[in-house]
């Protein structure tokens, strides 16, 4: 069973990365001015042939099929090429990047899903009364706040109350643990709070609809103790469109999170795909772009696997 | 409730986790921008000079404060009489960031470089007038020129000395640059930040005193003043008046401040009409009310400018000299009328995505409405602009330019015919023959009198209405001490910058 999901899905996922590298290597090319016009900017000092010899240099003078004819050529080799513009390894520029990346998408996954379901789960229970109601002012208060703001609201608040706190900017794990983690936690809040809001409110209304169930009240009737009602019966069903969700939220997240990235000047893929069209460095895009969609398409097969946990119906 | 018990955990935490280790005197500097390379040949982004030139690298002369030609690698050299041959005589004790001394051998290497077509320099041009290059020993570098060229010196400024070997090499030093500076490079992590060290066999004695600079790269701008408000970064470099003047009179942080080389303008295609019409063009001046633009675009932080930077105060020419300078409507209209194009004048300007710039574009656009002329804006995606302006294909464009040291380096391929930036195709025999006879001979008065002259034809009749010149601005804290701002942007004074405990 899981054998064939995988097979389909490694189908799927070669399908995807072949059209998605069309499109990117045309759409880009499609876009005014190349790399060696940005590179050279306005109002520098450059003959036509100069142009001609840069263009050269990079392998931009061929004809654009025979440029994807290379480029696909080498990348089924495993060869992405270098960065246009610093000569360093596609693969290396984005190795560094991901990392960022895939840190805050787990961090705010944590803050954001993990605490949804409980949070969700109490909504549901108290239903009805002015806790609930309360919290759900505070979920849309949640939903409507646009990340970046708050991320700049929170740098502003810790910069007022704790100015020697170094929170701006990133430092890899490996050299500095506590560091790296304490300046990912304001950018993982600054995301994971709107999830959390989005969430539990999702979570809160698919507990109320599996908790209308007749087979609830039967449980009920049964003398089903009601924590076992919860989270056994309530939960396991209203669990479905939580995890649909979650993972196309993670999909999203690991494609990076361009403004939170600004704000707090992390190094993301999302800073490295902005950067990447800004520059036409056409190689690093494409590639980034290729792993951002082999991501997607993962996170698709694991929520695949989740449901085959939850709802033994799929299995059939 | 349960949340904000949880939000005030995890907050409390991060205060825990990340409470800073004092570094010891690396100087913490945040930038917009990522370097796109650092090798010194190719790289053309203000960002990337910024953090290469006067820090990682130096050329054999260079540019002080005033703007004025100083030694560099070169310790002193002579011109001959006719102006043809320079020979340069190195300073003994300099040395690379790889541990060897530099010799004209590696000056020759660099500079044939630049010329080579593998590298295929942007750079190559301010080589133009050179015909060969000689190392007759090992401290001497000689240049022979096809025909005397006054702006040479200036430009051996901008480029940089690297060791010998990298002759076909385009790829190393973008990545590894190795220079003579008073910083080597030691960490980049693109995005995150470019981490420089002390160069321990610096050739100047005392200098640098820091231990490194980190140029961490910063997106927003909100962030980076947060974080030189609460110390986190010690210097915001080279920053316009907008982000200058919400730091102004913050506690712990001053202002360096300077008059930019760099400048606003409009361009006008003289190949096309209406501006193919002198009268067009110096009724466009006239309608244009440059201390307005300095008011309303650059919050005050700035002064109206002719062709050449207030800033080069060997060479500019005072505006109050350039009768079109006295913005006046109704004369504008009149000289509309007097060229016989139909008012209102329709024109489309296309604008460089920038802030700074967009903001000006919109107050000239009204300058000009209430002046016969009826301009529409766009403002396309970069690309777009860049691919615009090379294929000529505009009216009018609203732009920013960097400045030069040296009035030729500019007014050459910006004015003389078919120059290699005169993308208005503006030819006029008269500029012609001055900008010719300027750079062929180094008599500076002479020079002088030909640029004014120049100057004075292009203020009012030329395809650029000048426009201002910005204040350039450096944030620092408090106790950063020795900081020069340099107004074509160099940040080679950080070799003489220490930070006080």
């Amino acid at each position: 069973m899981i054998g064939r999901l995988l097979l389909n899905r490694l189908a799927d996922l070669a399908l995807v990365l072949f059209s998605v590298s069309v499109i990117v290597f045309f759409m880009i090319r499609f876009i005014p001015g190349d790399a060696v016009a940005i590179m050279l900017g306005a109002n520098t000092e450059v003959t036509p042939e100069r142009i001609a010899e840069m263009r050269a240099r990079l392998g931009l003078d061929l004809p654009i099929v025979q440029q994807y004819a290379q480029w696909a050529g080498k990348a089924l080799r495993g060869d992405f090429g270098t960065s246009l513009w610093t000569g360093r390894p596609v693969l290396d520029e984005i190795a560094v990047h991901v990392w960022p990346t895939v840190q805050l998408t787990v961090l705010s996954l944590v803050i954001g899903a993990v605490l949804a379901v409980p949070a969700g789960v109490l909504m549901a229970r108290l239903r009805g009364q002015a806790a609930d109601a309360a919290m759900r002012v505070v979920t849309v208060a949640g939903l409507t706040i646009p990340s970046f703001w708050l991320g700049i609201v929170m740098i502003l608040v810790v910069a007022t109350v704790a100015p020697g706190l170094q929170a701006l900017g990133y430092v890899p794990f490996s050299q500095d643990p506590l560091g790296n983690i304490g300046r990912l936690l304001l950018p993982a809040l600054a995301l994971g709070l709107p999830i959390l809001a989005n969430l539990s409110r999702l979570v809160r209304s698919a507990m109320l609809d599996a908790l209308s169930q007749d087979y609830i009240r039967t449980a009920r009737a049964k003398g089903v103790s009601e924590r076992k009602v919860l989270y056994k019966h309530a939960l396991r069903n209203a669990l479905i469109p939580f995890v649909t969700s979650v993972g196309i939220m993670t999909g999203y997240l690991l494609g990076g999170a361009i403004v939170v990235e600004q704000v707090f000047a992390i190094p993301g893929l999302g800073r490295l795909i902005l950067g990447a069209i800004a520059e036409r460095n056409y190689p690093l895009l494409q590639a980034t772009i290729l792993v951002v969609t082999s991501g997607f398409v993962f996170v698709n097969f694991a929520v695949d696997l989740l449901y085959l946990a939850i709802d033994p119906r799929v299995r059939a | 409730m349960a949340r904000v018990s949880l939000r005030s955990t995890l907050l409390a935490g991060a205060f825990a986790l990340c409470v800073a280790p004092a570094s010891a005197q690396v100087l913490e500097a945040a930038i917009d921008q990522s370097p796109a390379g650092l090798d010194p040949h190719i790289i053309t982004a203000f960002a990337s000079f910024m953090v290469v030139n006067g820090t990682i690298y130096e050329g054999l002369t260079a540019i002080d404060k005033d703007l004025r030609v100083q030694p560099g690698i070169a310790e002193s050299w002579t011109v001959a009489p006719d102006g043809k041959t320079y020979t340069f005589k190195l300073r003994s004790g300099a040395t690379f960031h790889n541990g060897a001394p530099v010799e004209a051998a590696d000056v020759v290497s660099s500079l044939k470089r630049v010329l080579s077509k593998d590298i295929a320099s942007p750079l190559a041009s301010r080589l133009a007038a050179v015909d060969t290059i000689n190392a007759p020993d090992a401290s001497t570098v000689e240049l022979k020129l096809k025909e005397p060229a006054a702006p040479l010196l200036t430009s051996l400024a901008t480029l940089a000395i690297v060791p010998r070997g990298f002759e076909a090499d385009k790829d190393s030093l973008q990545k590894q640059p190795v220079g003579t500076g008073p910083f080597k490079f030691k960490d980049w992590q693109p995005n995150g930040f470019i981490q420089l060290a002390r160069h321990e066999g610096y050739w100047k004695k005392g200098a640098p005193k820091l231990e490194g600079v980190k140029f961490n790269i910063v997106p927003e701008s909100a962030t980076r003043q947060v974080g030189v408000s609460s110390g986190q970064y010690a210097m915001l470099p080279n920053i316009d008046a907008a982000t200058a003047l919400q730091l102004k009179g913050k506690p712990n942080v001053k202002l360096a401040e300077t008059l930019e080389l760099a400048y606003s303008l409009v361009g006008m295609n003289v190949s096309r009409p209406p501006f193919d019409n002198a009268k067009v063009r110096e009724a466009l001046n006239t309608a244009i009310n440059r201390d307005e633009i300095v008011a309303a675009a650059l919050f005050g932080a700035g002064v109206p400018g002719g062709p050449l930077s207030p800033a080069l105060k060997d060479w500019a020419v005072d505006v109050k000299e350039f009768p079109c300078y006295k913005s006046d409507p109704a004369k504008a209209q009149e000289l509309l009328k007097a060229a016989g194009v139909q008012t209102p004048v329709a024109v489309t300007m296309i604008v460089l995505p920038r802030q700074d710039i967009k903001d000006i574009a919109q107050v000239v656009q009204q300058q000009l409405n209430k002046a016969g002329f009826k301009v529409e804006l766009k403002t396309p995606e970069l690309g777009q602009f860049i691919q615009d302006w090379r294929n000529s294909n505009f009216d009018l464009f609203a732009s920013t330019n960097a400045g030069s040291p040296d009035p030729d380096d500019y007014f050459y391929r910006t004015f003389r015919t078919g120059g290699s930036t005169n993308v208005f195709k503006y030819s006029n025999p008269e500029v012609d023959t001055l900008l010719d006879r300027a750079r062929a001979t180094t008599d500076t008065a002479a020079r002088k009198a030909d640029y004014a002259k120049v100057q004075k034809t292009l203020a009012c009749e030329g395809p650029i209405a000048h426009l201002t010149y910005g204040q350039l601005f450096t944030a620092l804290r408090s106790n950063v001490q020795g900081f020069e701002i340099i107004a074509n942007r160099s940040l080679s004074s950080l070799a003489d910058v220490s930070v006080l405990k």
